[in-house]
């Protein structure tokens, strides 16, 4: 993992909600800025301790971390995204006036902050544009939190479907009906039966909701095509060689079955698919391999500790034994074990510089172990 | 377009229960518990995920989880309901007219519309869990309880809050209507209640109670928080002499620290706090089983 991470210029950590991937990617950051990186790592919604102990702020910022092991530098910036995507339509947009047309829109309030795919998309321009920006060796993206983390990479292309002629030409002023609003002003641009699709459409949802539609398309006409081209140089970079795809997961049977699931999907869609963290695989005060007899000993039997020290070693046991099934059907095509890499479960959360720290320090020394065992 | 208003009385109290929390804490397996109890109970209970990919598939080792319901026992179905699938069945219930409705959904054109407009998704989703009878719009769901899987803290407030956006944007015409209808149905407190699932940890404590706010300040209605995954041991354990597992013990005592604490947190924000037992089993079943006898007992 360590030799994938020296060499990567993009790390992307995916993965469904609540699996720890900010923590995991904030500890592989510092550990490429301790072996002397130049590391930004870009986060979502990172827990306020971890906000205050790195400094970040919420307006997005970079901010710099300083800690007596780093030898290079770790950056770090939270994704604002209704910031960045006003900033991108600010900037397509080019006339102040159209832009602030788009940014009053009804419909642009809520697609900016709720709509499925803006935060994906925000995600992506600004590691594109950090990228860019040459300042970094490595840029490592903690991406947002979506139920399956699938979603992340079809986003964009679901967000510019929004914007492709199919949809939007049925909303563009028509120049002859200038002063038609709503199904008025379309019927002359529209076939038939498109024509019949809209008084549905309308019957349904209203007209006022239909002109606050067709302003919302006709507004967005200007930036539209540099969406589309911002959404395939994404695309580009996401599927470089030298950009890494880590797939964060939880410990049990359905996370991994997503996991299994999504590994395909990534390896599909052309991305490089280069580890699977497995985060809170085994709590640390507990050691599969130890004999059971040292453990009764000098406790006696009927001893409650010993016995529920039993249950939950019996409970970690049986989903050790699951993990196994699991690797050895999801790995049969792969040739390389070491991209599967567990991590213990720690007694408390980690969430501040120090636990980052730590973290990192247990991912180096378990990568060691890994190299003198061959 | 609208129906005729039926007399209350005629029609029995349809329940519905919404489960959400931060990623990870096990709202799915929660949601299934309350179903399972509600079921056993003799209630018609169906259970519903949200979202693109099934997780009770493989979670139950189900053939399929489809929009129209899988039975799983007696009284209890899963059903997984998208946005568009929904749009598509109000769409038919109010045109009628199989031919125009056809037309609507066979056009590749208005199904990117419905899947990209904003808010369109999530207003017909709750739209059509509040269907029926709650609203006297859309078609009867043949249930008494709908247990929502819901999405995590921060899609699951844009759910939430779709109708209101809807209804403040396009105050005419049906959609204004059918978004002011829906958002009367989330705040009927005899009718909608909302779990907040959480870990006796400090992030998914702290998402959970900013979550519970958000939910209060949205809906004037107060959720209810769920403690799970209570790690469940004789305090004798804490004190006996450890021997080997000197490890074990140490972690122990810092998890019952830390178990007080968040207990404590949340109960501090005054709102009502169910404990649910971390169950020390890797079978689902096994698993949904011991936490519905929990929520039996109330």
């Amino acid at each position: 993992m360590i030799e994938t991470l020296q060499s990567a210029k993009v790390i992307v950590c995916v993965g469904s909600g609540g699996v720890g991937k900010t923590t995991v990617a904030a500890a592989l950051g510092f550990l490429m800025a301790k072996k002397g990186r130049r590391v930004l790592v870009l986060t979502i919604d990172p827990s306020q301790r971890l906000k205050t102990t790195l400094g970040l702020k919420d307006t997005g910022e970079i901010s710099q971390i300083s800690h007596p092991q780093i030898k290079g530098q770790l950056s770090a910036a939270v994704i604002n995204a209704k910031k960045i995507f006003d900033e991108f339509i600010r900037r397509a947009a080019q006339k102040d006036e159209l832009a602030e047309k788009i940014l009053r829109n009804k419909l642009y309030v809520q697609l900016s902050t709720t709509l499925s795919g803006s935060q994906e998309f925000t995600a992506l321009e600004k590691l594109y544009s950090t990228y860019e920006s040459g300042n970094y060796d490595l840029i490592i993206l903690d991406t947002p939190p979506t139920k399956h983390a699938i979603d992340f990479l079809h986003a964009p292309q679901k967000l510019s479907v929004l914007f492709n002629e199919g949809v939007a030409k049925w909303f563009r002023r028509n120049p002859a009906s200038e002063k038609k609003r709503g199904l008025a002003m379309l019927a002359g641009i529209l076939q038939a039966g498109s024509l019949q699709v809209m008084r549905v459409l309308e019957m349904l949802t209203g007209s006022e909701f239909m002109r606050e539609l067709s302003d919302f398309f006709r507004n967005i006409e200007a930036w539209q095509f540099k969406l589309e081209d911002r959404v395939n140089t994404v695309h580009r970079l996401l599927v470089n060689p030298d950009t890494h795809f880590f797939l964060v997961t939880a410990f049990d049977l359905a996370k991994l079955k997503e996991a299994e699931y999504f590994g395909r999907e990534i390896q599909k869609g052309g991305y490089h698919l280069s580890c699977i963290i497995i985060n809170r695989a085994f709590p640390q005060w507990l050691k599969l391999t130890q004999v059971d007899d040292k453990a009764r000993t000098p406790v006696s039997k009927g001893s409650r500790l010993v016995n529920f020290y039993e249950e939950m070693k019996r409970y970690y046991q049986e989903r050790d034994q699951t993990f196994e099934l699991f690797a050895k059907g999801f790995l049969s095509n792969s040739a390389d074990r070491n991209f599967l890499f567990r991590i213990p479960e720690f007694d408390r959360d980690l969430s501040d510089l120090k636990d980052v720290a730590e973290l990192a320090q247990l991912i180096e020394d378990n990568e060691t172990r890994g190299k003198d065992k061959k | 377009m609208i129906r005729k208003k039926r007399p209350e009385t005629l029609v029995p109290r349809m329940e519905i229960t919404f489960v959400t929390g931060k990623g990870g804490v096990g709202k799915s397996a929660v949601a299934a518990a309350f179903a399972w109890s509600r079921a056993e109970a003799g209630k018609r209970t169906i259970l519903v995920e949200l979202g693109e990919r099934s997780f009770y598939k493989d979670y139950f080792a189900l053939p399929a989880v489809t929009y129209k319901g899988q039975n799983l026992r007696k009284n209890l179905d899963v059903a997984r309901w998208s946005g568009l699938e929904s749009l598509h069945e109000y769409a038919l219930y109010l045109l009628k007219v199989e031919t125009l409705y056809r037309l609507f959904i066979e056009n590749s054109v208005s199904t990117a519309l419905i899947n990209t407009a904003p808010g369109l998704s999530e207003l017909a989703i709750v739209g059509k869990i509040t269907s029926g009878p709650p609203r006297n719009v859309g078609p009867k769901l043949p249930y008494d309880c709908v247990v929502v899987d819901a999405f995590a803290s921060g899609h699951f407030m844009a759910l939430l809050r779709a109708p209101q956006g809807m209804a403040s944007a396009v105050r005419i015409g049906p959609m204004g209507e059918q978004s002011r209808s829906i958002d009367r149905a989330l705040k009927d407190a005899h009718l909608c209640h909302y779990y907040v699932v959480t870990t006796p940890e400090e992030l998914p404590v702290v998402e959970g109670i900013e979550l519970a706010n958000d939910i209060q300040e949205t809906l004037g209605l107060k959720p209810t928080l769920l403690l799970n995954r209570l790690a469940q041991f004789d305090g004798k354990c804490l004190s006996e002499p450890p021997g080997p597992l000197k490890d074990f013990q140490d972690h122990l005592v810092s998890l019952d620290e830390r178990q007080r604490r968040m207990k404590q947190t949340l109960q501090k924000t005054g709102l009502a706090v169910q404990e649910l037992p971390w169950v020390l089993e890797n079978d689902p079943f096994k698993v949904v089983k011991k936490l519905a006898e929990v929520f039996s007992h109330d």
